[in-house]
């Protein structure tokens, strides 16, 4: 059963189009949405967790209609949003169980504990969660997403907010439970995490998803690797083949090529035949950063925020 | 309906966990049944404690409405409503819990009350009456925690709930018929008194007090919380979907 598939999803606020004519399958891989505020990534989790009506289309999750068997892809589903939202003043456990409790699970306690130790919060499992850290509460949050061992799970922007350790390890827990068959949904903002998790990525922007890939195939597909190379010295000779010579800059010659750590070598090699003193070299490589800049563009929010709008938008989520 | 009271179990060990609350909750109607209970100086009646103490036990209960009723915008703002939305309980569950909590809690506050209007003098010790004003005040607790709850929720801002909450509490109380009899008070008062639904259920208790069956007050109440109950509902769905 295919986990997530949308056909011609649409959600219109009055004369906004939050997400428009979206058509895609994601199945048991780590799916990340990216784009910039406001672009529709939320809209787009809402209506594939049933929080939001959709205006046209359709999407069906484990093979239900979001629109015609609305419980039953909430049988399946667990959704967690950007705000955290677990209680301060019950215990990480007490949290856990009354999820699995109100999941109507036959063992809550069990099923608790298992969540629980997963997400490596045993041994805190009976503090009050006033005491958790931010990533201690994003893992019970996870927790409680697991606790009836959906089929896919919805995370909206999982790690704001967290320390680098914290990310870290709220990543290695989603791939974790990729690794055992999950399909997870995610939206987020760190291109660097997108890029290190996800199998495919969609890039979404005023609503159209743009593109779906792999990171891979969508950095080479934005330009190749940048070898840097400092020198005093000029170079009159012949570049090797595949390397173009993108210019001078002060001290600084800039090439573009295909595999910018061999070029690299390469390149310096044939400096140093040539008595050129190198003082440094470096790579770069083109990031997620560099895919959406070039897709999506270095957009200012154009408009004033518009409250009224987003009161609208609020009131109907 | 099992799920209900999962919600229901939630709310209540939040409650009983944060100490201030629990203790404001309990001293505040002992203190009202004490400063205005004891210590009016009252001459149409000789026991004011047996007059005053259903016009308290009322008071208490739309307190406790008032207060209840932003938990459930509470729980919308901070995000818990989304995940609970995006559950397979039923949806309805959600509002059916808060309403029930805030009306348990109402009815623990004002056991209190019993007990102390019951240690100071008033007389309350036949269970049957004592059954029969808990039935009263369960079903104006839910009337009251319908509207402010959905109240509150259509709001969506607590300091504009909490201008609600001013404006309504004291009126509602001062032009009831908790403090005086009706011919105790001037006819424009007495005209209020009779339109406002917390006399309704102060009046109950006070014809359970004397021996009479307040059916047809009963009746209107029932009908009313029914009403209320089903405008919160529909309210719930379109704010939730």
């Amino acid at each position: 059963m295919t986990a997530i598939e949308t056909f011609g999803l649409t959600k219109r606020f009055g004369s906004l189009t939050a997400v428009d004519d979206l058509t895609t399958t994601i199945d048991g891989e780590i799916f990340g949405l990216l784009g910039p505020n406001g672009s529709g990534k939320t809209t787009t989790v809402k209506m594939l967790t049933t929080l939001l009506t959709p205006t046209a289309g359709d999407a069906h999750i484990c093979g239900y209609s979001i629109r015609e068997h609305p419980r039953d892809v909430r049988e399946h589903i667990s959704y967690v949003p950007q705000d955290m939202a677990v209680d301060p003043k019950l215990t990480g456990r007490e949290n856990v169980v009354f999820f699995g409790k109100l999941y109507g699970i036959p063992r809550p306690r069990e099923a608790a504990d298992e969540a629980l130790v997963r997400m490596g919060l045993m041994e805190r499992a009976d503090d009050l969660v006033r005491t958790y850290s931010g990533g201690m509460r994003r893992r019970l949050e996870l927790a409680q997403a697991l606790v009836h061992d959906p089929s896919v799970l919805f995370l909206d922007e999982p790690t704001i907010g967290l320390d680098v350790a914290g990310r870290r390890r709220i990543w290695e827990h989603i791939i974790g439970l990729k690794e055992r068959g999950m399909t997870v949904f995610v939206t987020t903002h760190y291109m660097d995490e997108a890029d290190h998790a996800c199998d495919r990525v969609g890039i979404i922007d005023r609503g159209k998803v743009i593109v779906t890939e792999t990171p891979e195939t969508l950095k080479a597909s934005v330009c190749r690797d940048i070898v840097l190379i400092r020198s005093d010295d000029r170079f009159s000779g012949k570049f090797p083949e595949g390397v173009t010579f993108l210019g001078r800059a002060g001290d600084e010659l800039r090439f573009e090529v295909q595999d910018g750590d061999e070029a690299g070598v390469v390149l310096s090699r044939l400096f140093a035949e040539n008595g050129m003193n190198i003082r440094s070299i470096s790579v770069r490589k083109p990031t997620l950063d560099d895919v959406f800049l070039s897709l999506v563009g270095e957009q200012d929010e154009q408009t004033a925020f518009d409250f009224t709008r987003f009161r609208t938008m609020l009131r109907r989520r | 309906m099992i799920r209900t009271l999962w919600y229901v179990e939630r709310d209540l060990r939040r409650w009983l966990r944060g100490r201030i609350n629990l203790l404001s909750a309990l001293i505040m109607p002992a203190a009202w049944l004490i400063f205005v209970g004891m210590a009016l100086p009252i001459r149409f009646t000789d026991n004011y404690l047996d007059f005053i103490t259903p016009g308290i036990l009322v008071l208490t209960m739309l307190g406790a409405a008032l207060q209840g009723g932003s938990l459930l915008m509470f729980d919308k703002i901070l995000g818990f409503l989304q995940k609970f939305l995006a559950m397979p309980a039923p949806r309805e569950s959600i509002l059916y819990g808060k309403i029930l909590f805030i009306t348990l809690r109402g009815m623990i506050q004002t056991t209190v009350i019993l007990v102390f209007a019951i240690i100071l003098g008033a007389q309350f010790l036949d269970p049957i009456l004592l059954a029969q004003i808990y039935v009263i005040l369960f079903i104006f607790g839910v009337l009251l925690s319908s509207i402010t709850t959905t109240v509150a929720l259509t709001l969506e801002d607590h300091d504009t709930y909490a201008a609600f909450n001013a404006m309504i509490a004291m009126p509602l109380f001062f032009t009831s018929s908790a403090l005086m009899p009706y011919d105790q008070m001037p006819a424009w008062l007495a005209f209020l008194a009779r339109l406002n639904p917390v006399s309704y259920a102060i009046d109950a208790i006070r014809d359970l007090q004397a021996g009479i069956l307040p059916v047809m007050t009963l009746a209107g109440l029932l009908i009313g919380a029914s009403i209320v109950l089903l405008i919160s509902v529909i309210i719930f769905r379109r704010a939730t979907v």
